[in-house]
């Protein structure tokens, strides 16, 4: 039974290496997404909106030429 | 409050494509996607009527109440815009539409790969700041914020296309149609476009009265 124990185990240490590896490759994108995500929006409210339609001399004469 | 809209007059519009052309160029609108389009009836066929077609705002928008996202919202002027970061471009906006207005950048594509939706904005920009660079990226420029119309209309050269406040263009519109004072098919051409030339020399100096009269207040 003893000949059956591995004598050799340093291969698994790439599975450990792999485990680690890819979970920092996790948080490192994860962390990146985390600061794209957190940008703010630069959507402005309906209230501070302004510039609204207003019937400036430019507009007046697109009227005045469209009633030719 | 004004509200905006868009009357396309048919006995006017050449079929130029110069709306086509002002928006794309306005709006730098990337390859594929048409806010605006001509279209024809009766293509060939004498008689022949041309529209500039585009989102017509509508007052109950079917785009707004089939959107999942509920990213369209409407402006006091009753402009209907969208907000692209809501936008997951599943496409029930273009179904819904009947004037087949909300265009996708990637064409048909399965698998929502779309991209966002695009569509004319009324040259009213998005929920952005006024004149941001983020504005215009994802819709163009604000000419309404800057004082001015729709570049398409400005543009028109024969004044088919008509924006702007629904009463002064409705007005102007009227003013044609009684000038023309015929309908049906039979009527088309210039005088039916423009008005007989007699009627066109008294429009000419009722307009001089009217400056020389604003000139001498």
């Amino acid at each position: 039974m003893q000949d059956q124990q591995p004598k050799n185990l340093k291969r698994r240490g790439f599975l450990l290496a792999a485990g680690v590896g890819s979970a920092g490759a996790v948080a490192l994108v994860a962390s990146r997404v985390g600061k794209d995500a957190a940008k703010p929006l630069t959507t402005v409210s309906a209230e501070e909106k302004t510039g609204s339609y207003a019937e400036t001399p430019h507009i007046s004469n697109y009227y005045r030429t469209a009633r030719v | 409050m004004a509200r905006m809209k868009f009357l396309c007059d048919s006995e006017r519009c050449i079929e130029c494509n110069g709306c086509v052309t002002a928006c794309k160029n306005e709006h730098e609108v990337p390859w594929g996607v048409n806010r605006r389009r001509v279209v024809t009836v009766n293509d060939g066929v004498p008689g022949e009527k041309s529209i500039s077609v585009s989102c017509m705002h509508c007052s109950d928008a079917p785009c707004m109440a089939v959107c999942p996202t509920d990213c369209f919202y409407k402006t006091d002027e009753g402009v209907v815009l969208h907000n692209k970061d809501a936008c997951i471009g599943c496409g029930y906006c273009f179904f819904a539409c009947p004037f087949g207005a909300p265009q996708f950048p990637n064409g048909p594509a399965a698998f929502g790969a779309r991209g966002k939706m695009d569509k004319c904005t009324f040259c009213a920009g998005g929920p952005e700041e006024n004149g941001s660079k983020e504005e215009f990226e994802k819709y163009g420029r604000n000419r309404i914020s800057e004082g001015k119309l729709p570049a398409c209309a400005e543009m028109c050269s024969t004044k088919a296309l008509l924006a702007g406040d629904a009463t002064v263009v409705s007005d102007i519109f009227r003013d044609r149609a009684l000038r023309r004072g015929k309908a049906g098919d039979a009527a088309w051409g210039w005088t039916t476009a423009y008005g007989k030339p007699e009627q066109a020399q008294e429009r000419t100096q009722e307009r001089t009265r009217e400056q020389k009269q604003e000139g001498g207040k």
